[in-house]
Parts: structure tokens; sequence; C-alpha cells
């Protein structure tokens, strides 16, 4: 996602991202692959909850699409760096603003089902640019 | 009462790498945001 931070910023929009670890590991993270956006931590899992997103099970590992999922990151050159204080927790992706105005949501059904950058340009470009709601 | 999952994220206040407390709704108080929570870091 970080790859794509220019092509959200172009359309008017700030990318943040939340994680599960501690500290020690938000930082290491932050400085191995060089973020400027801001990394917050959520080691309590409640934005996780708010946001209602879900829990995968171990047969979630097993799935068809979560080998294939994995192939294509390792092709991408992706690499997992280590896992959160629940490593079933699953993520997702929001488009938000400006105000309390949902555009977008995206929650994962299973490890590698994550929001594709097209999706949240779309919805950016369908948003109302900063100062007006 | 809170009508939108931003307005339920908007008061939850979490900090940085370096300590910092953010309150996520400053996220996209002014312009849109994209917020992507992580499975784990990487």
């Amino acid at each position: 996602m970080r790859a794509h931070e220019p092509a959200f910023r172009e359309a008017g929009a700030s990318l943040a991202a939340i994680g599960l670890g501690d500290r020690h590991y938000a930082q290491q993270f932050r400085e191995e692959t060089g973020i400027t956006f801001p990394l917050l931590i959520d080691e309590q899992r409640a934005a996780y909850r708010a946001a209602g997103l879900r829990t995968a099970s171990l047969l979630h590992l097993v799935r068809r699409d979560n080998a294939a999922a994995r192939a294509r990151a390792r092709a991408a050159g992706h690499r997992q760096h280590r896992l959160g204080a629940n490593p079933f927790q699953l993520g997702g992706s929001f488009v938000f603003g400006p105000g309390d105005v949902d555009h977008y949501a995206h929650l994962s059904e299973t490890f590698g089902d994550n929001a594709t950058p097209a999706a949240l340009l779309a919805a950016l470009r369908a948003a109302p640019p900063a100062g007006r709601r | 009462m809170a009508t939108t999952l931003s307005a339920r994220l908007a008061g939850i206040t979490l900090p940085d790498p370096d300590g910092r407390a953010v309150r996520l709704g400053s996220l996209w108080e002014a312009s849109p945001a994209v917020l992507v929570f992580l499975r784990h870091y990487g």
C-alpha cells in the first residue's frame, strides 16, 4: 500500500496505518520500510473492534486463496515482518472524510484479501476534496 | 450516538511509535484519508 501513497496524495488524501504490534516492532517496521505516513499502535485492538474487523481461524491457513495470496506477495517482493499480538486478526481498508463521512470500507475475509489500490483511488475521486463535506 | 463508522472511530486515540497520541478523527477531519488496518507489520 505504501507504494501507492503518492497517488493517494495526488488525489488529495493522506494515508495512515494501524498495527497490532508493540512500539518496538512498529519502530522497526517504520525504519525498515522508510514509511513517512502515520503508523499507529493498537495493542488493545480497540480500533479493530470498533471497525468490526474479522478474525480468521486455522482453516483459513489451508484455503487455496490464501496460498495464492502468499505467492503473489512473495512474487511482488514483499516479506512478512513480525506478526502482531493476534496472528489471526484480519485487516481492513477505509476511506473517510473530510469529517466523519464514510466513502469506502473493505473488511478482509481471509489473510490475502486486501482492498485494491484502484478501489481506494476510485473512492477518493468520488469523495469531496479537502474543506468540503 | 455515532452514525457512521468514521464517527465511531474518530474518538479513539492511539500512540505512534514515538509515543505521540493521535486521535483518529484528526486524520480525516480536514481532508480525505485512507486508513489501513494491518494484519501484521509488513
